[in-house]
């Protein structure tokens, strides 16, 4: 598989904390990377810097092919970003909400219109598309953020907690949507999660970072080699590890 | 810039459909639309010449416009752009935004333009309703003078009303909650309409108080007049100038100023008429004062948007 996100040395500082220190590592095309740690370990920043929503003090990255820091229009046009707790337009339907971002993604007119309905369709808000935002659930403004990270058709996607605040019905939705996009259409999916479960369901590596570092990387089997864990233990149990051993 | 015209065409659409935006213009509308039939009353109450208040001096009865512009239209400015920025912070659209393949300047532009569009859309319609109104009910003819200073008028009242949207933006890039820079404005807008003029008058009068001052004509008869010194007015509007509000009324009022009278002596008051070149030329400080704070603001509003990082 071709690597289509290079993160190399990528640091973050706010005076004298360091948020990510010098963070290195490679995403494949088609995988589900998974970005865990605790609160504050620096997944999102990392994330934020991927986006061009956050400046990297030192260290750049590649995604798709295109540098962060010198094309970071090109390299924002290859991603699709569902941040936690994400917020739209309480005063739009979710069908203009979807509308206004893909005008901005510049989506032909007819392929815009076409795939609003498909997406909204997928994600289980048809029958509300011409509903405002306003009078939605959380979990229905979630899966409205699923369709609006999908609406550029984006080769990336990066979901922080996409989960949250979904019933399991549609957090299982969620899960086998992340799976196609990984398995069928061959996209790349970075999944900032606190449910460890969820990872090891889905994710086929695992990034784990502490205190801005990364102290592990490598398959969900592989980890648990490292720390000597038996095959039955929870990535919970592997992550519990790492923290104590680094 | 790609997503100017989409974020710009939003943020328009969003201000025009707003209740808050349809309740303060409703307001401005109607007070306008009140001082501008009771500035035409007062016309036709002054009846036919010979009066003191010639057709030329009929622009100054609009003065009431200017004040109501300057209070409402001030306020309506405010309530559009005052949480521009921090709202969309705050419910998480703005990471949203930005993470799309667009300029970081073409949302801070894309604002200003939409509100800019509102504030155009605000000032032509609040004119047409209190021009209409004014000359409808005395009949006076819009001469080529009276249309120049009437437009020159509407397109200060844009600058005014788009300095008041610029606040509001800057407070809400620059404070995080809502409410807060809300308050912020609030407080900017009383300080120019309000208390920066009382501290102008305040502080002159201190200065320089009322006393009697003698003067004599040119036929060697001696006068005495009480009252506040030359001094007063250049130090009042000096203070009170830094408000934008007081710059804009007193420049609206030399727009709109045709003529003034001049007393003499015992002789009856003579009428001198005031070219819009002359209007101009004592406008024209306060108009290049509003344009540079105007340019200033909205530059600084650029830079701190330009610089956040957005967490």
């Amino acid at each position: 598989m071709s690597t289509i996100i290079d993160v190399r040395n990528l640091t973050k500082r706010y005076g004298e904390l360091v948020a990510v220190d010098h963070v290195s590592y490679q995403i494949c095309q088609g995988e589900i990377f998974g970005l865990l740690g605790h609160n504050g370990a620096g997944k999102t920043t990392t994330i934020m810097m991927l986006v061009g929503l956050i400046a990297p003090t030192e260290g750049t990255a590649e995604v798709a092919g295109y540098d962060i820091k010198k094309e970071p229009l090109e390299a924002r046009s290859s991603i699709g970003l569902l941040p936690e707790n994400a917020g739209y337009y309480d005063n739009l339907t979710a069908k203009q909400n979807l509308k206004y971002y893909a005008d901005l993604a510049r989506v032909p007119q007819k392929i815009a219109e076409k795939r609003i309905d498909d997406l909204l369709d997928l994600v289980g808000l048809k029958n509300w598309k011409d509903t405002d935002v306003g009078k939605y659930s959380r979990g229905m403004k979630q899966r409205l953020g699923i369709a609006q990270s999908l609406i550029r058709d984006p080769k990336i996607l990066i979901f922080d907690e996409p989960t949250m605040g979904i019933d399991p019905e549609g957090t299982k939705a969620i899960r086998e949507l992340m799976k196609d996009l990984s398995k069928v259409q061959s996209k790349t999916v970075i999944l900032c999660t606190h449910l460890l479960h969820e990872a090891r369901q889905l994710c086929d590596r695992v990034a784990i970072m502490r205190w801005g570092k990364l102290i592990a990387l490598d398959t969900i089997p592989n980890l648990a080699k490292k720390v000597n864990a038996s095959e039955e233990a929870t990535l919970e149990d592997i992550f519990l590890r790492f923290y104590e051993v680094m | 810039m790609p997503g100017l015209t989409t974020v710009a065409k939003k943020e328009f659409l969003d201000h025009i459909s707003s209740r808050k935006f349809l309740l303060i213009f409703g307001t401005l509308l109607i007070v306008v639309l009140v001082s501008a039939l009771q500035g035409a009353q007062t016309q036709q109450g002054e009846g036919a010449p010979p009066t003191f208040l010639s057709l030329s001096q009929t622009l100054t009865l609009l003065r009431q416009m200017v004040t109501n512009i300057s209070l409402v239209g001030g306020i309506l400015a405010i309530a559009l752009s005052f949480d521009a920025i921090n709202r969309e912070k705050t419910i998480g659209s703005l990471k949203i935004l930005l993470s799309y393949p667009i300029h970081r300047d073409a949302v801070i532009n894309g604002k200003f333009l939409g509100g800019l569009a509102v504030m155009v859309l605000v000032a032509i319609t609040t004119f047409m309703v209190g021009i209409g109104a004014f000359v409808g009910v005395t009949g006076i003819p819009i001469t080529v003078d009276s249309a120049l200073r009437l437009i020159t008028f509407l397109g200060m009242s844009i600058v005014y009303l788009t300095l008041f949207l610029g606040i509001g933006l800057l407070l809400s890039i620059m404070l995080s909650e809502p409410s807060t820079s809300l308050l912020g404005s609030v407080i900017v807008w009383l300080t120019s309409t309000s208390l920066l003029p009382n501290i102008g008058w305040a502080i002159a009068s201190s200065v320089y108080p009322p006393r009697l001052t003698e003067f004599s004509e040119a036929s060697g008869q001696k006068f005495s007049t009480f009252g506040p010194p030359p001094e007063f007015d250049q130090l009042n509007s000096i203070i009170s100038g830094i408000s934008p509000s007081y710059s804009f009324e007193t420049a609206a009022n030399s727009i709109l100023q045709t003529s003034k009278l001049e007393f003499g002596g015992f002789g009856p008051p003579v009428e001198v008429t005031i070219s819009l070149e002359q209007a101009l030329m004592t406008a024209l400080p306060y108009i290049v004062y509003l344009i540079a704070i105007l340019v200033t603001i909205f530059s600084v509003c650029y830079v701190r948007f330009m610089r956040e990082e957005i967490r």
